[in-house]
């Protein structure tokens, strides 16, 4: 058996993998998010292959002969050693439920599960080591919000503040990709800086275990409708055993009038979280009628209108943006 | 020696074993095997043996057996120690001999 790389960009390894993909059952996204692709060969017969994306292992699939043996531990043993040598060793696998015991085997751990689909880890980081290292705090009433805050707005400020008045501590998870326009570190600062008078409020960084699935694999799910539902339930899943690692009781979201996606989100969270975990939805903060929102403040960004931006963020973010604003500029011109 | 940072060494394979040392404190041995019961203890021993000889007092390791022999274990356990703690080319002659 060899091991090689495969260039999907090559037709004669792409049509290969495709049928391999294909044949068991797997559903091809986009080739956007996969950095590499390992292929084993029996002779000229491509008989196994996964990929991986950062550090997210995907696409594995292993012809029906050689299933149920070493080809299977041979292929990911390949990409773990392969991620080690780019200095990789946390590892994440999303797979169906059924094959959660085959990757058992090879020594990663459950992070949730759902019926649908099995989040498992592996290497020099866990779920475990996460939840231990954020702050503890005791009390009755522990509540949580998840945002991304990009930038952080009045909106945000009176979610917190709303969580804060009710709650003996808040914990402000921010979601850490720094995919966003403001950088994970600038968009926790601003938070911090905004929030600075609610002393029952801890801003802590989601790592990699909130809302950060964007290398969530809708490969496997046939019907497109129900990917949200799928991603959606497992997320809630995570959440819910960092919670209980915390204590935490409460979970504030704010409400998405417009986003169907946000709605299913919200039914997935009802379904999952309670009763260890209450969901309370809270309408968003308005002026008059315009609801505050990042995205908003993005655009008037773009526009370098910052009486604009004004309106919707504390001074300490409107601070922030005029003294960067030629840096914010730069990086959406980079970005788009 | 001290752990520089995390390295892999070995593979998943039948016959092997895969281990991952990362920074920690004091010595803590994850082991997987699905032969823990009969030579759970035994692989231990390998380990913390090996761990000492190369004088490594701070340490996670976690290992997935998949039925190693002792010397597979000891020199899988060796190129994780020398890449963790960037000495691949100043081999321990002491150890090794």
């Amino acid at each position: 058996m060899d091991t090689t790389t495969l260039n999907l960009q090559d037709p004669y390894y792409y049509q290969q993998w495709k049928g391999l993909i294909q044949s068991e059952g797997l559903f091809i996204e986009s080739l956007d998010d996969i950095t590499e692709t390992l292929g084993i060969y029996e002779g000229d017969q491509l008989i196994a292959t996964g990929s991986y994306y950062e550090n997210v292992l995907k696409y594995l699939a292993i012809a029906p002969d050689f299933q149920g043996g070493n080809t299977f531990n041979k292929l990911v043993s390949t990409l773990i050693n392969e991620l080690a040598t780019q200095n990789i060793f946390h590892i994440f696998v999303f797979t169906k439920p059924q094959y959660q015991q085959s990757f058992k085997y090879l020594g990663f751990k459950v992070v949730a599960q759902t019926e649908y689909s099995t989040l498992l880890e592996t290497g020099d980081y866990s779920i475990d080591q996460y939840i231990a290292s954020l702050p503890k705090v005791s009390g009755q009433n522990i509540s949580a919000i998840v945002m991304n805050a990009n930038p952080f707005t009045l909106g945000h400020r009176y979610l917190i503040e709303q969580a804060s008045k009710v709650s003996d501590y808040v914990y402000v998870f921010v979601v850490s990709q720094d995919a966003s326009l403001f950088k994970t570190s600038e968009r926790m600062e601003l938070i911090k800086a905004g929030i600075k008078d609610l002393t029952n409020v801890k801003v802590v960084n989601g790592g990699q275990y909130m809302v950060s699935f964007v290398t969530f694999p809708a490969y496997f799910i046939k019907s497109r409708a129900d990917v949200a539902t799928y991603q959606t339930k497992l997320d809630a899943e995570v959440f819910k055993r960092i919670a209980n690692g915390l204590h935490i009781n409460k979970r504030f979201v704010g409400s998405e009038p417009y986003s169907p996606t946000t709605e299913i989100y919200n039914q997935s969270m009802e379904s999952v979280l309670p009763p260890e975990v209450d969901l309370e939805i809270l309408d968003r903060k308005a002026i008059g009628s315009d609801i505050i929102s990042a995205t908003k403040v993005r655009q008037a960004i773009e526009k370098e209108d910052l009486t604009t931006v004004q309106k919707y963020v504390p001074e300490t973010t409107f601070t922030f943006i005029k003294n960067n604003l030629q840096t914010l500029l730069r990086r959406i011109n980079d970005g788009n | 020696m001290e752990i520089k940072h995390t390295a892999l060494a070995g593979t998943l394979e039948s016959s092997d074993i895969q281990f991952t040392l990362s920074k920690g404190t004091g010595v803590e041995i994850n082991l997987d095997s699905q032969v823990e019961k009969q030579f759970g203890n035994q692989i231990r021993k390998v380990i913390t043996d090996l761990l000492k000889d190369y004088d490594i007092t701070d340490v996670n390791v976690r290992a997935v057996d998949k039925g190693a022999l002792d010397c597979t274990i000891k020199a899988r356990l060796i190129a994780a120690i020398q890449r963790a703690t960037d000495t691949q080319n100043q081999p321990n002659w002491e150890v090794l001999g």
